[in-house]
């Protein structure tokens, strides 16, 4: 443990500082700093999701720019589903279905026929913009509202549990569970240590008997189910409606926040933290009347950021080594 | 090697931005609405709209949707119904980008309609470009204002409407039924109609509670102002973490997500309210229905219809138009608004109709 902190000062030390300061204002206006973390969480959750997508893709070895068009088409298939069929859970299914199959495209393409990652994934979006646009049918509602919990002893804790625990939506109390997971994932277990491998330097792990092929269909497949899973949080929770492009750029915002958060799980989900609580700002300034800080200025801040961090941390800050590149085996 | 595959990433991705764009607005070009089911001798395509009988409108949304449930539907339904009574053909645009409004304005004055509708403060210069370079189409700009001291054009006009009062009324009807003398507003985009709803239902709530605050928040973003729903949800929710009890949704899809994020509230419909905007939202809203007392109007069908039949007569002036505005009925929340209430912000309504009340505001 001791030596865990010692390895990571910088980060311990952040955390420490942002948690005491989130505590501070806790503490002298509750009502406003609670709403305020709520925001932050809510606008955080498909970000997170969605960088987790972002991070598998690259980690493996795929760009992947479609995110957006996955988020897109699932969270018109979640509405929709639940609304035809009258059934949450059947909308939620086809939702991360959806983001699955689309997953399974991309992977397909560029994977197996080794297709130009980013133009696959132009296709992508511009593909789903198109198609939930044509089928999309004003008038429908949700036959219910998605079940929000508080977690019995967690959601008592001050700050912390009220903001992530107590009366979430099942979607926001999952992404917690699936960041931490790919966290575990990607550096404590053997799955993991291949991700990275074949992300890196393909050839050699090739060499070792990885089957980079297969490793990266099924891992960015897969990494599908979570963009679908962001695009049901849209149009299923946060908000109970889907409109077109509700998606709203948040797909690309999410591969910013990859990224900022150098394609490491837990770091991206402070990333998107760190952006939400940045907008929920602004717009509380903004209410409030202290500043009137231009909103459109505030909604470029997380590609400045991006930008910023890029500049200072270049070289120690790098993408996985063969992203984008086609993995051709030797010999054939 | 790796630099270059991040240039061709950022480069893909501006280019996928601009491909949906375009794509998004020529394809729904093709959706028009038609024109007068049944009525006889009404025209079905665009192919005689240079006949002098034949008279075609032709309507561009701004960046929004012909089915918003709001601003852009009400023109598009106003323009559909004149179509309907002068027995002539009528087509829709809508408007993926900005920077389209010419490309999109010429596909109609290409084929020599008689009239076009822009919807939107945002096209207005775009309009009076058009009307500079089509001198025989005539051109109406809903929620635009031509300034006759620069604005030469003979064949454009523009409507506008005292969005202030709407909004005063609605301000004043939240001033008198909030309990926590905190009120909200969730908005789109920072222009003057959806300033002038704000300013006037501060004004509004101030002049029924003198005591009451008001939290006004505009979205952030240039070109999905008016349609990020999750946006609207989550500032709602935020203002309802502040105590606020009444939220005033006004921007598009994004108002819309606001209406909806009260109506899922605890308490949403006894001590919690929102109030929606531009059309009866009652209507085109339902899942607000729990929560809408009642929405801030603008006559935007009626205004579209009249204005084209009277652009069809040819005594068309060049001159602004002031449509009207005011409250939508509060429907299921008639019997529990209170009645001394209720004849409070009638007054209201009337005075403001009737010029003896001014609601103050300037942008």
């Amino acid at each position: 443990m001791s030596e865990w902190i010692s390895r990571n000062k910088m980060t311990v030390g952040l955390g420490a500082v942002v948690l005491v300061l989130a505590y501070l204002y806790y503490f002298a206006d509750k009502t406003t700093a609670l709403s305020m973390y709520r925001y932050s969480w809510s606008y955080a959750v498909p970000l997170v999701l969605c960088a987790m997508v972002g991070v598998i893709g690259e980690r493996s070895g795929v760009v992947n720019i479609g995110i957006e068009g996955q988020l897109l088409v699932s969270a018109f298939a979640g509405f929709f589903g639940a609304a035809y069929s009258g059934s949450l859970l059947v909308g939620v299914l086809a939702g991360v279905g959806c983001g699955l199959i689309l997953g399974g495209f991309l992977a397909w393409t560029t994977v197996k026929w080794r297709m130009d990652q980013i133009i696959a994934g132009v296709v992508l979006n511009i593909v789903a913009t198109g198609i939930t646009s044509f089928y999309y049918k004003p008038g429908q509602l949700l036959p219910a509202l998605m079940p929000h919990v508080s977690i019995p002893v967690l959601s008592k804790i001050p700050l912390i549990g009220e903001v992530f625990f107590k009366g979430t939506g099942v979607i926001a109390l999952l992404a917690i569970v699936i960041v931490i997971g790919i966290h575990l994932a990607l550096f404590k277990t053997r799955w993991g240590l291949r991700t990275r491998a074949i992300g890196e330097y393909p050839s050699a792990a090739d060499t070792a008997g990885i089957n980079v092929i297969r490793m990266r269909l099924v891992n960015v497949t897969l990494a599908g189910a979570l963009a679908g899973l962001a695009g049901v949080f849209l149009s299923m929770d946060s908000t109970s409606s889907f409109e077109r492009g509700m998606s709203a750029g948040r797909g690309f915002l999410a591969l910013a926040i990859m990224i900022f958060g150098a394609w490491r799980p837990l770091r991206a989900a402070a990333a998107a933290l760190f952006f939400g609580f940045v907008t929920a700002a602004a717009s509380q300034l903004q209410a409030d009347r202290v500043i009137n800080v231009p909103p459109q200025l505030v909604g470029t801040l997380p590609y400045v950021m991006t930008l910023v961090v890029l500049a200072v941390a270049a070289g120690k800050v790098r993408a996985p080594g063969a992203v984008g590149q086609p993995f051709v085996k030797e010999g054939k | 090697m790796k630099a270059s595959r991040y240039l061709a990433a950022g480069a893909a991705t501006v280019l996928a931005l601009g491909l949906t764009a375009c794509g998004g607005s020529t394809g729904s070009s093709s959706s028009a609405g038609g024109s007068s089911g049944g009525a006889a001798g009404a025209p079905t395509d665009d192919s005689k709209c240079a006949d002098a009988e034949v008279f075609c409108i032709g309507l561009v949304t701004d960046t929004g949707k012909v089915d918003d449930k709001s601003f852009n539907q009400a023109a598009h339904e106003g323009a559909k119904k004149a179509a309907e009574e002068l027995k002539g053909f009528y087509k829709y645009v809508e408007t993926q980008d900005a920077k389209d409004y010419a490309a999109n304005m010429a596909q109609f004055t290409n084929k020599k309609y008689d009239a076009v509708v822009t919807v939107g403060f945002l096209m207005t210069d775009a309009t009076i470009e058009a009307a500079k370079a089509s001198p025989d189409t005539k051109f109406i700009g809903v929620d635009q204002f031509y300034d006759p001291a620069k604005v030469t054009v003979k064949n454009a006009t523009g409507i506008q409407y005292p969005e202030d009062q709407a909004g005063y009324a609605a301000g004043y009807l939240a001033g008198l039924m909030t309990k926590t003398n905190k009120i909200g507003q969730v908005l789109g985009l920072e222009i003057p109609p959806v300033q002038k709803f704000a300013k006037g239902y501060e004004a509004g709530a101030k002049a029924s509670n003198p005591g009451i605050s008001v939290a006004t928040v505009y979205h952030p973003a240039g070109d999905n102002a008016f349609n990020d729903p999750t946006w609207g949800a989550a500032e709602a929710q935020k203002q309802l973490g502040q105590g606020a009890d009444i939220i005033f949704g006004a921007g598009g899809n994004t108002g819309n997500g606001a209406l909806q994020e009260v109506a899922k509230a605890d308490g949403a419909g006894e001590s919690k309210f929102c109030i929606g905007v531009d059309t009866d939202q009652w209507n085109t809203v339902p899942a607000a229905q729990k929560c809408l007392i009642t929405s801030a109007t603008k006559e935007l069908s009626q205004s579209v219809t009249d204005t084209l039949k009277t652009a069809q007569k040819g005594d068309f002036e060049g001159l602004t138009t002031m449509g009207s505005a005011g409250l939508a009925p509060f429907h299921d929340f008639d019997s529990k608004i209170p009645a001394d209430v209720k004849t409070k912000v009638e007054k209201v309504v009337a005075d403001l109709k009737s010029g003896s009340l001014k609601t103050g505001v300037t942008l």
